[in-house]
């Protein structure tokens, strides 16, 4: 893989999650060694239940592997409490889930702030507006989510993730819920954050033609990653996924 | 759709335990008091069964002096007695003479100190008709010899042959030569008796021998095969005009009935008011998680609506669920309730009102009652929040509209615009009314206050909430922020938590408000009519039981210039029973002033009687008008008013002459002496001497003038305290609603709070942000309730003052404070369950859950 090229964003080595017990585990994660560069767009894609999923929530400390080591950076998660955890996710990662990214008592501006807000840190002015020029919400900051539209909200959500200037962000699923106008935007969006800012995104995501747009696309299946395309095209991941057998 | 209503109970079970307990606790309260009742009432009647077992026949006065049941009546002279003895088919007949007598115990204090009654009586010498029974010695056979109960005696380790010194009021030293029994117990309750032979009790009970006597009633025995009515109908033809024959069975009935009319009733009455309160703050609490529960259920419901299901069928879904519910909790509560009863029965012996012994016993109708009352409560809350569901059509549902509002109508603003404002302005302007009506008005006026409140609480509490959450949201950070958020953000929700503990604070305060009120009123009326230096009294409820030689023996003492007794009692006092004080009219005055308005209490004769302004003015009377009275002993006679009286917290509202008082009334006990010292005299000093003095005389407590003020209204305040305990299960049914509904509200947010702790919000910050939500509507509902509350307890104060003349509106601050703090406190409780399981869900679980 391209551990070697560049310093990686967050890798994980022989990681193995098993869900249940005896008869009925389930190994959602097969001794999988992968590692997700800095400055890089990578997207995650495979059938329901390959593992993408598990495997994105393992490397942002949303969940354990059951053996094998997570990094992100050069912190093991293994090791760390609960606190340790969440503290790292405050400051080293950001999320943009497929819905449901907001909280519906804070305003758009707060929301987006959620993770300095809940550090206790002030948000550095300049890199805020710099943001919240790039997804282009300057004049709705003062509403709350629900007077926002779906297209509106993740961009809130692509906003609130950037904020911290994590060490990585994953995005699972960001285009599930959005029309294909706000999905091509909200790629934009992504793809800009790689390119102009150099943040690393990893993207879980089973739409082709979202997938398109990372710089590169691993392929998972049955815990295992089966595959990887460089500089993809919608035709080329199609094609791949249907060797698959998706 | 029965299959589909257990399924889904059984699934939300956890969700319910809160609402089950709730109507636990309501049900298990007021089944403790039903049962409390039931208990004693069977206790009391066991008691008189055994006491009256012997007697056929009992002749007493056809008079009663007071009205209703339990009057006292004048007594029958003793010399019936052998009157009666001469009837045919009597076995036999004795006077029964009872009254005050106090056993000092071997270590010089008086035995049961102010709590059971002591009695004194008349040794009946056959045994038959004798309740009590010898277990070791004689019966008494000269007037100094005495047999006392068992129970007594061990309490004050007292022995055959010991002879002891019995207040009756006034000491008597006697020689115990019989240890008695009662129905195979050591006594009648924790009551202590000692018990003389005729001339004795003539002489000690009655302070009058031979023919002159009086005893309260005759007890005949029949010869056998004389039936009870047979011998009273022979009995009543000797007896003089104003004097009845009863037979036994009777008589029990109506010993029985005149505890339960009175006693027993009130008590029943307060106690069932208070379970009310808890099953009204037990309905409010409910009625808002069955909202919640029906709301977060409205997709689930769309699905069967889609599918076929009828409205009907949904509603009736709730109502079979509610009714699960209602008859889970009440079956629980009623198990609950024979724990409160046996704790309630604690309690009031622990404040010194002990009861009779005996185990457990619940009627019925008890249980018929409280399983109904808990079923109701449950079904009636969860029937509005059903309806309202049951309207959602399937398809609003399936999009997610909630079936709760959450912004309150206007309608609310309204109707509870108009009641809150009728209702101040009813009790505002009652307390101007014509004082009869007073208490009724400003009785509604509260009532729809309350209401108005209740319904205003929604509209509001946007408002509110965000007010509160300001100072927590700068102090605690972003979980304040976000805390402050989750309270505003259903103004309907907050509201209905809030209002449980709302009721329930308000009552507290109004007591409490109440209580300080009345005992300012209290103290500044002791403060301004006392003058004296020292005062001895006799502590306890009742006429007192110090004897009059007491004063007498102060008076003696170097340093007392004037000391003076005062006693208490009951009489008919222009047809109605009043209490009445009597005074020595001459020395009084150095110790009391009852501030005359007109006449003179120093010139008082012996054929007038003193009133105060308040009952005057309510009567219409004036100096000089002639009051009919019937004295304690029968005796009619008319009193004109001699003296107008405008303070009247040491005394009451009527005063007599103690020389008027004493020739009516056998036993002459004093409820309190009053000493004045000569100027100059060392306070300490004198104080001393008094109490060794008075110390022969059972130990009553001496007080100097400060002490004495202060102890004046602590009557009140043992009342409150009774008072917060009874209410203490609504606040605790209050504060598990708030539980409950926070519980409800962090399972509707999982989501939320996976994504907060996704994005960075640690443990820690979660449950203080759920405690700070907690806190914010605690203190929502506390502030809410204070405010009711203290307007409630105003008026109540002020409507007191004119219809009764006490009450003096005051506020009690550092009581209010400490009201404010514990509700705030109690929201942190509240917070601990539902904390500590929000900050338990896997983050992942949270996020992951659609």
């Amino acid at each position: 893989m391209q551990t070697t090229l560049t310093k990686a964003a967050a890798r994980a080595i022989n990681a193995t999650k098993i869900y249940g017990s005896a008869e009925t585990a389930v190994r959602a994660l097969d001794e999988v060694s992968v590692g997700f560069p800095q400055g890089q767009f990578t997207a995650i894609m495979g059938p329901s239940g390959s593992g993408k999923s598990t495997l994105m929530h393992c490397l942002a400390g949303l969940d354990q592997v059951s053996s094998g080591e997570v990094f992100l950076g050069d912190v093991e998660l293994g090791s760390l409490s609960d606190t340790e955890l969440t503290l790292l996710r405050r400051e080293q990662v950001g999320f943009i889930f497929q819905s449901f990214n907001l909280l519906p008592t804070l305003s758009a501006a707060e929301n987006i702030s959620l993770p300095l807000l809940l550090a206790g840190k002030r948000p550095d002015r300049d890199w805020l507006d710099t943001v919240i020029a790039e997804v282009r919400l300057g004049d709705r900051l003062a509403h709350k989510p629900s007077e926002l539209s779906g297209g509106q909200q993740q961009r809130v959500a692509v906003a609130r993730a950037l904020v911290t200037r994590p060490q990585i962000i994953f995005a699972d699923e960001p285009t599930g819920n959005l029309d294909s106008r706000s999905s091509a935007e909200l790629l934009g969006f992504l793809r800009r954050a790689v390119t102009s800012f150099g943040q690393t995104i990893v993207m879980v995501t089973h739409d082709p033609g979202a997938a398109a747009a990372a710089d590169s696309v691993l392929f998972l299946s049955d815990g295992r990653i089966v595959g990887e395309l460089r500089e993809p095209t919608a035709e080329a991941i199609l094609d791949r996924l249907k060797a698959i057998g998706e | 759709m029965l299959t589909v209503t257990f399924k889904g109970l059984w699934a939300h079970k956890r969700r319910l335990v809160g609402m089950l307990m709730a109507v636990v606790l309501g049900v298990g309260f007021l089944a403790g008091a039903l049962a409390l009742g039931d208990t004693l009432s069977s206790n009391f009647d066991k008691l008189f069964a055994s006491a009256n077992a012997g007697t056929d026949a009992v002749v007493r006065s056809a008079t009663t002096v007071g009205t209703g049941v339990g009057a006292q009546r004048p007594a029958v002279d003793v010399s019936l007695a052998a009157t009666i003895r001469a009837v045919p088919g009597v076995a036999a007949a004795e006077p029964s003479i009872t009254g005050f007598g106090e056993i000092i115990g071997s270590d010089g204090a008086a035995i049961g100190g102010n709590g059971p009654p002591r009695l004194a009586s008349y040794w009946l010498p056959d045994p038959v008709l004798n309740p009590y029974k010898l277990a070791q010695g004689r019966a008494p056979a000269t007037p100094d010899e005495i047999v006392v109960n068992r129970g007594a005696a061990t309490a004050g380790k007292l022995r055959l042959g010991q002879t002891v010194t019995v207040l009756m009021p006034t000491p008597v030293r006697v020689r115990i030569v019989g240890i008695a029994t009662f129905a195979g117990t050591d006594g009648l309750g924790t009551a202590t008796l000692a018990a003389f032979n005729l001339a004795g009790a003539e002489r000690n009970i009655l302070g009058i021998t031979g023919d002159a006597a009086q005893a309260s009633s005759i007890v005949v025995r029949a010869q056998p095969g004389v039936s009870q009515a047979e011998l009273t109908s022979r009995i009543q033809r000797v007896l003089p005009a104003n004097v009845d024959a009863l037979t036994g069975v009777a008589a029990t009935q109506q010993a029985v009935s005149d505890v339960s009319g009175t006693f027993l009733t009130a008590l029943r009455t307060v106690l069932v008011v208070f379970a009310g309160i808890a099953l009204l703050v037990a309905t409010l609490s409910i009625a808002n998680t069955f909202a919640i529960l029906v709301a977060q259920r409205s997709r689930e419901s769309a699905l069967l609506r889609a599918l076929g299901g009828t409205r009907r069928q949904l509603l009736g879904s709730v109502v079979v669920e509610a009714l699960c519910i209602g008859a889970l909790a009440s079956g629980l509560g009623l198990l609950a309730g024979l724990g409160i009863a046996g704790l309630l029965k604690g309690l009031f012996d622990s404040f010194g009102f002990a009861l009779p012994a005996g185990g457990l016993v619940v009627s019925g109708t008890s249980i018929v009652v409280s399983v109904l009352a808990g079923m109701v409560v449950t079904l009636g809350a969860g029937l509005l929040p059903a309806l309202r569901a049951s309207r959602i059509p399937p398809l609003a549902a399936f999009r997610g509209a909630a079936a709760e509002p959450a912004r309150p109508s206007l309608l609310h603003a309204i109707v509870g615009g108009v009641l809150a404002s009728g209702g101040v302005a009813l009790v505002v302007a009652g307390i101007q009314a014509p004082t009869s009506q007073v208490l009724s008005v400003v009785g509604i006026g509260a009532l729809l206050t309350t209401v108005g409140v209740v319904a205003l609480g929604p509209v509001v509490a946007k408002f509110v909430t965000g007010f509160i959450g300001r100072p927590l949201a700068a102090w605690r950070g972003t979980p304040g922020l976000l805390a402050r958020g989750n309270a505003m953000r259903s103004p309907r929700r907050s509201a209905a938590a809030a209002t449980a503990l709302m009721v329930g604070v308000a009552i507290v305060t109004l007591f409490t408000v109440y209580a300080a009120s009345l005992k300012t009123a209290s103290d500044n009326g002791v403060k301004g009519s006392f003058n004296g230096d020292i005062a001895i009294t006799s502590g306890g409820f009742g006429p007192g039981t110090l004897s009059p030689e007491l004063a007498t023996a102060i008076g003696g003492l170097p340093g007392v210039r004037t000391a003076t007794g005062i006693s208490a009692g009951e009489a008919l006092i222009a047809g109605k029973a009043q209490q009445v004080s009597s005074v020595d009219p001459v020395h009084i005055g150095a110790v009391l002033d009852l501030h005359p308005a007109a006449g003179s209490i120093a010139a008082l004769s012996d054929s007038q009687i003193a009133v105060s302004q308040h009952e005057a003015s309510n009567r219409g009377w004036q100096l000089g008008t002639a009051l009919p009275a019937t004295m304690p002993d029968g005796a009619r006679m008319q009193l004109s008013i001699g003296a107008i009286y405008t303070s009247r917290d040491l005394t009451g509202d009527y005063v007599v002459p103690l020389a008027l008082w004493g020739a009516h009334n056998r036993q002459g006990v004093n409820s309190a002496v009053f000493v004045k010292l000569a100027p100059g005299t060392d306070l300490a000093a004198a104080k001393a001497a008094v109490t060794t003095a008075s110390t022969p005389y059972g130990q009553p407590t001496v007080n100097d003038r400060a002490a004495f003020i202060a102890a004046a209204g602590q009557g009140v305040n043992l009342v409150l305290g009774i008072v917060y305990v009874l209410l203490a299960l609504a606040i605790l049914i209050a504060v598990l609603g708030i539980a409950n509904t926070l519980s409800l509200a962090i399972h509707e947010r999982t989501r939320e709070v996976g994504l907060l702790r996704a994005v960075g919000q640690t443990r820690r910050q979660l449950r203080s942000m759920i405690r700070l939500e907690s806190v914010i509507l605690s203190v929502f509902s506390v502030v809410g309730g204070l405010t009711l509350g203290t307007f409630l307890g105003w008026g109540l104060s002020q409507a007191t003052n004119v219809a009764q003349g006490f009450a003096t509106f005051t506020l009690p601050v550092t009581r209010i404070a400490l009201i404010l703090v514990l509700g705030a406190l109690a929201g942190i409780l509240a917070a601990v369950r539902p904390a500590r399981r929000a900050a338990r869900m896997p983050v992942l679980t949270a996020v992951a859950t659609e």
